[in-house]
Formats: C-alpha cells, structure tokens, sequence
C-alpha cells in the first residue's frame, strides 16, 4: 500500500540525484549478470527438473527393468539379480486370468466413460435451458458430489447399497418390489463393478458436466438465433452449432476421462479386494495384488508395464491435440 | 415451449437430487441414532438428532492419528510442489532460453504420467531409501504427483499478468526481484490458492500408495483408516458416517472457497481447437 504512494512522488526527486550514482553499479552488474541472467532460467529450473526425474523418470525406467528380472520376496531380501528376459511377460501373456482382468478393465473403463461423458454432456446443455434456480441447484449439488473425497463417497454409497439397512433395497421395497429385502449388490463381479462404475460416474460427471458448461456458454449466441430463425430442429441446432463448437474440448475431457478411469484403484479395492472371488478385479488391482500382496515384483512390473502402454496410447493421442491447440502459447 | 422448459427444469431438479443425495445421507446418518440406523424403519428424514456419532468417530483409536498423518503429507507435498513449481513457471513464462519449449513438453509429459503404474518401481524406491512405513515416503511421491500440475498451472496464472507492470515496477526503482515480489507474487494469490487446493484434494484422497507403503497402522492416513471401517466400526454406520462427513469437511470449504476458478485450471487451453 505505502509503495504505491511512495513511488508517485519520490520518484521526480531521485532521478536527478540517483542516476549518475548509479551508472557505474548498474554496468557491473549487467556484465555480472549476463552470466548469471543466462543460468538463471536453469537454476529456476532444477529443483523441478531434478525431482521429476528423479521421482518419474527413473520409476519409469524401473519398472521397464524390473520386469525382465524374477524379484519375489526371495530375491529382494538377498539383494540377487536374476535376469529372466520376457519370461515374466510369457506367465502374464499365457494366463487367461490376466486376458479375462484385462478386457474387464478396458469394458469397465468404456462403460464408464460413455457414460460419464454423456452425461455431463447432458447437463452441460441442460443448465443452459433451465431457470437460473435450477441451475444454481444443479451447480451446488454436483459441487458437492465433486468435494466428496473419494473415499468418503465410497463408504457412503456402501452404506447405501448395504444389504440389511442400505436405503436402496429399503426404497425398492417400499416401492412394491419385494425380492430386493436383503438383496445384496456384490454377489457377482459385474453387479459389484455395477455399483463401483455408478460411483465413479457419479464422482465424473461434476468435473465433466462443468468444463463443458464452460465450453457451452462460450457459443456465441446469434449462431443458435440464425438456427432458430433458419428453422432447424432442436436436433439439427445440436448437430450444426453445438457439435462443432464443443468437439475439441469433448474429445480432450474424453481422453481425460479414459486416463483417469482406467487406474481406477482405491473405489474397486475399498468394496471388494476385487472380489466376489476376483469377479471385480481390474489391472490395477492386479497389480497390487501381485505387487504387494504376493511380492512377486517381476511380474507386476510386467503388468504395469502393459498398463503404461496402453495409457501411453492414449497420452500421446491426448497430448498431440493438447499441443496443437496450445501452439501459440508455447 | 412452455411444457418443454418445465420438464427440462423438473429434470434439472431431479438431477440435483440424485448428486446432493448421498451428502444429504452422510449428513443425516451421521446424526442419527444408532437404534433407528438399524430398524427396518423407513426414514429419509431423521426422527431424532444425536452428536454421539461424531464424537465416536473422533475418539475412534487411530482417527485422530490419521487424521494428522494425512494432514502431514498432504501440506508437506503441497508446500513443496508450491514453492518448486512457481520457481519454474516463473522461468517458463517470464525468461526467454534455450531449450525452453522442451521443458514446457516435459511438465505437460510429466503431469500425463501413470502414477498408478509406477507402484512396484516406487515400493521398490522407497524400500532402498529405507523410507517404507515413513511418512516422508508419501509426502515425496504426492510432492511429485503434484509438481507438475503446480508448475504447469502456475505457469498459466504468471502469463495472466501483464509483464508491463513488473516492468513499471522496475522503471521505479524496484530490482527485478523486488518487482516480483512486491508485485508479480501478490497478483498471483488466487492463483497459488487455486493451484494448492487442487494438489491438496490430490494428496488428502490418495489411496494406493499410502495402502502399499504404509503398512505399519501407526502411518495410515485417512482414507486407508477409512477404508477399513468395517473392522473400526463394525456396523456402526453412523460412526462410519460421522467420519466420513469429517473426512469431507475440509475439502468442501476449500473447494467454496476456490470454486469459480476450478474448472478453468484444469482444462486451461483445453478451450480452443
């Protein structure tokens, strides 16, 4: 606050007094500070540079090693390297559990998207037409499904769907269909993974729901005007002005969407460990079964190194458009 | 037209419903009596009120040690990703370099890379670190989750203020470092506030690594405690509940207190084609 006053009216004053004095610090330092000015970006730089290859670029590197050696808990503890080539890749690749758990992950990971994706596109074009009070209420609730922590939107949807007390079976009952008195929900893997996938959607779509608000509200107006006054369906307005206008960022959210879905680990393994006898089970929880539970390390690098590429597929096609759009600003 | 908006707004409505929901249920759960929480009795809206659950909840042995050990990683990982990722968002948006545009490529690479995948490669770091079953173990990895999306974001807000006004600062008599403290850094507040939250909800909701890592009970922090509240409470749903909505509380104030800028942080430059 006070420098803002000071500089208005001491500046008039030192110039006249201050300038010859200072010429000859201000060369030195220029010729000091070319040297230092021309490090500085660097020095700015290192201590993120330095972490992230430390903590993300030699994990990556790891893991890739590590998944050509046989490590269980054996090998870990004696420190002995033991090189096995693809060998680990060969037990994974010849399992039909790891080709069963891995189209589970990638049917899971669509269904969620699709859904999660449609969805928020959905609102996103519903609280354009609705009054600003069902919009404000639209907004604070998916705001607070958005603050729930991941793990406190579990436990609360496990109370929901509990088999004795769980609001659900009691509403369903009430509502006339009385098998559902102490149904349970986790007797299978595709109705455990069912719940989960409605969890994650439910946790999705405020983000998605949002950012393609954003994206909606930047459309210019007159354009659905000429689409009015030219007669075009609500379909066609959809299909001619929105579509085009909201592609870009749908595609990014999507890939978004799929990066996030497919690692999907704490809701999975807070249900069920992955069961009903390994029915819910996804490659992450895969992995750390293999990982930690078992200490079989060789082969669960090799799993998170078929994971890495799969997510690196997607990460390069994200990050292309990602690019592209920010070329200006790069 | 008139039955059209109606209907759109009813379904508004109702879709607000079906978000606000389980809040609503964690809230009255957590109030309501044990005896009427296992009664087949159907109760939306509680018959009575009770605090008991929360001080349950609260006085559960390890809550409260949870509670500060996720406090501790949480605001260590985000303190550092802070100060580490504004140092070099200032390089990349303010100085002109050699190399520059490939460090821009790596914070948006290393902010793309698969956390989760990286599980053994981390176990079998911080195992040779000794760091297995200590806390600094997680506040290093979410420093790292968060790094990236710090500098990258940082990065965005320091662009958003006009390099003129460091310049006229300096025309004043301010050196460069002057001009940026007194200057550049009070303009970026909202945008460290903004930036910390979001590495903060990272760090307070990570699950795997604190599961995979911590396997001594003294260093769970809160969501693997809760995740195990079946053994903590059993079926006390209300505890379960009471700590949750406790779980939660700190990040709803955070995001009320940032909201208007969630949104435009995360997909920044995502808007144009």
């Amino acid at each position: 606050m006070t420098a803002v006053n000071t500089t208005d009216s001491a500046v008039p004053a030192r110039r006249s007094s201050s300038a010859p004095r200072r010429a000859a610090p201000d060369g030195a330092r220029r010729r000091r500070g070319s040297a230092f000015d021309r490090l500085l970006p660097y020095l700015l730089l290192a201590p993120a540079v330095i972490s992230i290859l430390w903590l993300i670029g030699w994990p990556v590197l790891s893991v890739l090693v590590t998944s050509f050696r046989k490590l269980n808990l054996k090998e870990l503890t004696r420190g002995e390297v033991v090189w096995v080539g693809f060998d680990n890749y060969a037990q994974i690749l010849g399992d039909s559990t790891f080709w069963t758990i891995a189209l589970r992950t990638v049917l899971f990971t669509a269904f969620v998207v699709v859904a999660s994706v449609l969805a928020g596109l959905l609102i996103a074009l519903l609280m354009r037409r609705v009054g600003t009070a069902a919009r404000i209420a639209l907004q604070v609730a998916m705001l607070l499904a958005w603050a729930m922590p991941l793990l406190a939107a579990t436990t609360v949807y496990q109370w929901m769907f509990d088999q004795q007390y769980g609001i659900l079976n009691k509403t369903l009952v009430k509502l006339g269909f009385d098998s559902f008195a102490g149904h349970s929900w986790f007797t299978t893997g595709t109705s455990t993974l069912g719940v989960i996938g409605l969890l994650i959607v439910w946790q999705a779509v405020p983000f998605l729901a949002f950012s393609l608000y954003a994206g909606a509200i930047g459309i210019p107006k007159d354009q659905y005007e000429a689409a009015g006054i030219d007669g075009a369906s609500a379909w066609q307005t959809f299909r001619a002005v929105t579509w085009p206008e909201l592609k870009p960022l749908l595609l990014m959210v999507t890939f978004l969407s799929m990066l996030w879905d497919f690692k999907v680990f704490a809701q999975i393994w807070a249900f069920k460990r992955g069961g009903p006898d390994g029915g819910s089970t996804t490659l992450p929880v895969y992995q750390y079964l293999e990982g930690i539970s078992k200490s079989h390390f060789g082969v669960a690098a090799a799993i998170s190194v078929v994971m890495v590429a799969l997510l690196a597929l997607l990460t390069v096609a994200y990050l292309r458009r990602l690019v592209r759009s920010q070329e200006g600003e790069l | 037209m008139r039955p059209k908006k109606v209907a759109a707004n009813v379904a508004a409505i109702l879709i607000a419903v079906f978000f606000a929901f389980p809040t609503y249920w964690m809230v009255t759960t957590a109030l309501k009596p044990r005896i009427d929480l296992l009664s087949t009795g159907y109760d939306l809206i509680p018959f009575s009120l009770t605090n008991v659950n929360f001080s349950t909840a609260w006085n559960k042995p390890g809550f409260l040690n949870a509670l500060g050990n996720s406090l501790f990683v949480s605001l260590a990982a985000v303190l550092a990703a802070l100060v580490v990722g504004l140092l070099a968002a200032v390089a990349l948006s303010r100085l002109r370099f050699r190399g520059r545009k490939g460090f821009v490529l790596l914070m948006l690479i290393a902010q793309m890379a698969p956390f989760e995948a990286l599980l053994i490669p981390m176990f079998l770091m911080m195992r040779d670190l000794d760091l297995l079953d200590k806390l600094p173990a997680l506040a290093l990895i979410y420093f790292a989750v968060t790094l990236p999306f710090c500098a990258w974001t940082l990065r965005g807000f320091v662009n958003g203020i006009p390099l003129e006004l460091e310049e006229a600062a300096m025309v004043d008599g301010c050196g460069r470092w002057g001009a940026f403290w007194r200057v550049t850094l009070p303009l970026l507040g909202p945008g460290l506030v903004a930036t910390s939250v979001f590495a903060f909800v990272t760090a307070w909701n990570e699950f795997l690594f604190a599961l995979s890592l911590m396997k001594d009970q003294t260093k769970e922090t809160l969501p693997v405690w809760l995740s195990g509240f079946q053994t903590n409470f059993g079926t006390d749903w209300g505890g379960a509940m009471a700590a949750s909505a406790l779980f939660t509380l700190p990040v709803l104030v955070f995001f009320l207190i940032v909201q208007r800028k969630m949104v435009g942080g995360v997909t920044a430059g995502a808007v144009k084609g």
